[in-house]
């Protein structure tokens, strides 16, 4: 992999040009501002880069805005970016992964740990960029083929707090380091969602997924959340700051929204989705992977409410076809 | 300073290297002190803290990486003070906490003694 390593601190870009040395497998570029990465970038001499690794504080442009800058390059929406900092309060870590960071390892940092990091990173953005390819691939052939399967935690991109479900993964790993009292993860699934799956190219499908993404994500707008698409039609979020969502007043908005929203397939029919809320996990006291098993339950619940009413609903038209 | 870390070829350079900087860096965080220490406005005295932050960011960044645990810790907590300074309710104020400075100036002998046992 070629990584661009963005950091005010010349010693802490030596002390990665070691580490890449001696792992032995990537080839390292160097910054020491972020106008001089976006520079670097701008310029067709420097190459593809693979990997980015990103200080927070930096003079003029912090690594967070950076990363914002970087994603909003079509040529670098899959790019894993580590963000490699010493600032360990939460608001970086919410600020860095809405902004598009893929993981976060806090300085001082250890061989070990960052190999393992960058290792994991690289598996991802090949398995990301292989469900991109299937998505856009469909897209011109309608090829069925090449669908994406249902389960599968596909991208989003460009809608605001909606962050990749394995870059979830991550925050949550890094939130479970610290405070988590006011924090609660919720779940929404899109109902029926096999069979939007099942009669949808993965274009259709994808699209699908955006456009909910988008109303849930403006439904939640002045609330402090993350939010992230876990696959089977499922969206997984969590919240701060002590918020303490209703469950049911947030479907009936979500769903109010989607029945204003027009929402088309490539023949030009309606479509109509709706989805089901879970329970709103809290996360307070919760460390390690119980906070992952608080995501677990909110996601499970969220898909059994919508199994439930799928199920509602068929008897409900048993029982009037039988009278 | 994990084994790992040891190993690396260029360990001793970068830790001399790091010493050197300190030199630097430890007088730039003493100025920066003085003259929040001395400012008069809430402008000169927060812009000297945060001066002074951003350098002992730096330091708790790569200190503890090269085996200087003690003294990146040290500008970790002094960076947090000064933070939580700025974030404090005193922050619209022309005052400068004498800890804050106590703080610093402590921070400042740790480096002294750093760079004259790597003399």
């Amino acid at each position: 992999m070629r990584i661009l390593a963005v950091d005010d601190d010349p010693i802490i870009l030596e002390l990665l040009g070691q580490f890449v040395e001696i792992i032995g497998t990537h080839e390292l570029t160097t910054a020491e501002s972020a106008l001089d990465a976006l520079d670097m970038l701008d310029d067709p001499d420097t190459g593809s880069i693979d990997c980015f690794m990103l200080d927070i504080q930096m003079p003029g442009m912090d690594g967070i805005e950076l990363a914002r800058r970087i994603r909003e390059t079509a040529r670098h929406a899959d790019t894993p970016i580590l963000m490699l900092t010493a600032m360990s309060d939460k608001r970086y870590i919410d600020a860095a992964f809405a902004a598009g960071a893929t993981d976060y390892v806090t300085k001082p940092f250890e061989i070990a740990e960052l190999k393992d990091r960058i290792s994991v990173v690289e598996g991802m953005a090949e398995a990301r960029q292989q469900r991109t390819k299937k998505i856009f691939a469909a897209k011109s052939a309608a090829d069925q083929a090449s669908q994406v399967a249902l389960f599968e935690p596909i991208s989003i991109y460009d809608v605001d707090n909606v962050i990749e479900y394995s870059s979830m993964e991550n925050y949550v790993a890094q939130l479970s380091r610290s405070a988590l009292f006011g924090s609660t993860t919720f779940a929404f699934s899109i109902r029926e969602i096999e069979t939007f799956h099942a009669a949808m190219s993965a274009f259709e499908f994808y699209s699908l997924i955006s456009d909910v993404a988008e109303v849930i994500s403006d439904t939640l707008q002045g609330h402090q959340f993350l939010m992230s698409y876990a696959g089977s039609g499922t969206f997984v979020c969590i919240t701060e700051s002590g918020w303490r969502p209703n469950m049911k007043g947030l479907m009936e908005s979500v769903n109010l929204e989607l029945s204003q929203t027009e929402l088309f397939d490539n023949y030009g029919q309606r479509i109509h989705p709706r989805v089901s809320a879970g329970q709103a996990v809290r996360l307070i006291w919760k460390s390690g992977n119980s906070v992952m098993d608080a995501l677990a339950q909110a996601h499970s619940s969220a898909e059994a409410a919508s199994q439930a009413h799928t199920r509602a609903m068929a008897n409900y038209w048993q029982v009037n076809q039988t009278a | 300073m994990t084994q790992a870390m040891e190993e690396l070829p260029g360990i001793d350079r970068i830790r001399k290297r790091f010493v050197a900087m300190l030199s630097d860096r430890q007088t730039q965080i003493a100025g920066h002190g003085l003259a929040a220490w001395d400012g008069k406005t809430v402008e000169e005295i927060n812009g000297n803290l945060s001066g002074a932050q951003a350098i002992l960011h730096q330091i708790a960044g790569s200190a503890g990486s090269l085996g200087f645990e003690e003294l990146g810790k040290a500008a970790r907590r002094c960076e947090v003070q000064i933070l939580d300074h700025l974030a404090g309710p005193d922050a619209d104020l022309a005052i400068c906490p004498v800890e804050l400075i106590s703080d610093l100036d402590a921070f400042v002998a740790t480096c002294r003694k750093e760079i004259e046992a790597h003399a």
